[in-house]
């Protein structure tokens, strides 16, 4: 049992290396990015968010397609989702930072990020204590996935939206050069 | 050619390798990327040195590092995977010379925040609001937005719509954009 936590924690620290490095590397984590990109003057955080959605896509294509994985779509508590995500938004515009981010932030040696991380354990914890109160008001939908709702199979419509975003981010980058966003410091500023 | 001393890759590269990271955690861990499930992890550990009801039947049960089956146990593997992301920065930062001290300028410039200790406070707060919103919608950016989107899952959809809605409105009313 114990060689298996060994090997979770192995995995899941080389796994993080690797996104801890691109997020790095792709300045996304750099709080005036962040900021930026909410503030339409900087599209970085797009650019690099959708490009993962393709390669995500293209790798569930194949390994679902393939019958090697199966899916674990969330399941759709729409008010719940709305309200949470809304909430989400402007906790990134304030902490300059999404859950993630704030890890790179701290490696790459911003001090404001240990406090991200100390406020977003907090809110963690009160939102377990308080969940009891307002649990009932959260209705669930059926609904899991566009595959299952248009009744097409997961790996085609995943094809098709790859595509159609890979042909968005050309005519992003097309419109808006990356390079000319990376900012004085290569902090999108 | 890209080069760890590098200062920085292309957007589409670094973001195209991210999504690859689907790959080994689909496959090896039966799960996507995320990272907001960490914070419960962490929360419910720290709940659980002053209350031992966490343990059982509440929010913070599952996510508990030893509470359940280590070979299912996806929320050791996010705790690890988000420390390695730390990690992973430091070294990236490092080796390209990119060291960040303090804190971003970005907060003097859209927020005028004149001193270290208001920007402390805020980032605090915004933590609080970032996670409280993650754990209402049940994912944040990397669960909902890359694992979520990649699976064509209608919540994620709608979590991501609202997060940008909420991020570009929050932007206007509150930040200086000159």
């Amino acid at each position: 049992m114990s060689i298996d936590v060994f090997l979770i924690v192995l995995l899941g620290l080389a796994m993080g290396l690797v996104f801890g490095v691109a997020l790095e590397k792709s300045r996304v984590f750099e709080p005036g990015v962040i900021v930026g990109q909410m503030q339409l003057r900087n599209f970085t955080m797009l650019r690099v968010f959708l490009s993962a959605i393709v390669t995500g896509l293209l790798s569930l294509a194949l390994m679902n397609g393939l019958g090697l994985v199966e899916l674990h779509p969330k399941a759709f508590v729409p008010l719940a989702q709305i309200g949470g995500g809304l909430i989400l938004g402007l906790g990134m515009v304030m902490a300059g930072a999404c859950p993630g981010t704030v890890f790179a932030q701290i490696g790459a040696g911003y001090k404001d990020a240990w406090f991200i991380l100390l406020g977003g354990v907090a809110g963690a914890l009160v939102y377990g204590y308080t969940l009891p109160l307002f649990k009932h008001l959260m209705g669930q939908s059926e609904l899991t996935t566009y595959a299952v709702l248009f009744e097409t199979p997961f790996w085609m419509l995943a094809l098709g939206l790859a595509f159609l975003i890979t042909a968005s981010l050309f005519l992003l980058e097309r419109w808006r050069p990356s390079s000319a966003e990376l900012g004085r410091d290569f902090d999108g500023v | 050619m890209i080069r760890l001393a590098d200062r920085n890759w292309s957007p589409y590269l670094a973001g195209g390798l991210i999504g690859l990271l689907q790959i080994p955690a689909f496959i090896l861990m039966d799960t996507g990327l995320g990272a907001s499930s960490s914070f419960v992890t962490a929360a419910g550990q720290a709940a659980l040195l002053v209350d031992a009801g966490v343990q059982e039947g509440s929010y913070f049960s599952k996510y508990l590092l030893f509470n359940q089956s280590f070979l299912a146990n996806k929320y050791l593997w996010q705790v690890a995977l988000v420390l390695g992301v730390g990690i992973g920065a430091l070294f990236s930062a490092r080796l390209s010379g990119m060291k960040r001290r303090g804190i971003a300028p970005v907060w003097q410039t859209a927020f005028h925040l004149q001193s270290r200790m208001a920007r402390y406070g805020m980032a605090f707060f915004g933590g609080f609001v970032l996670l409280f919103g993650a754990r209402l919608a049940g994912g944040c950016t990397s669960g909902h937005g890359l694992t979520g989107m990649a699976q064509l899952a209608v919540s994620s959809s709608v979590v991501v719509m609202a997060i940008f809605a909420g991020g570009i409105a929050s932007a206007f009313l509150l930040t200086r954009r000159d």
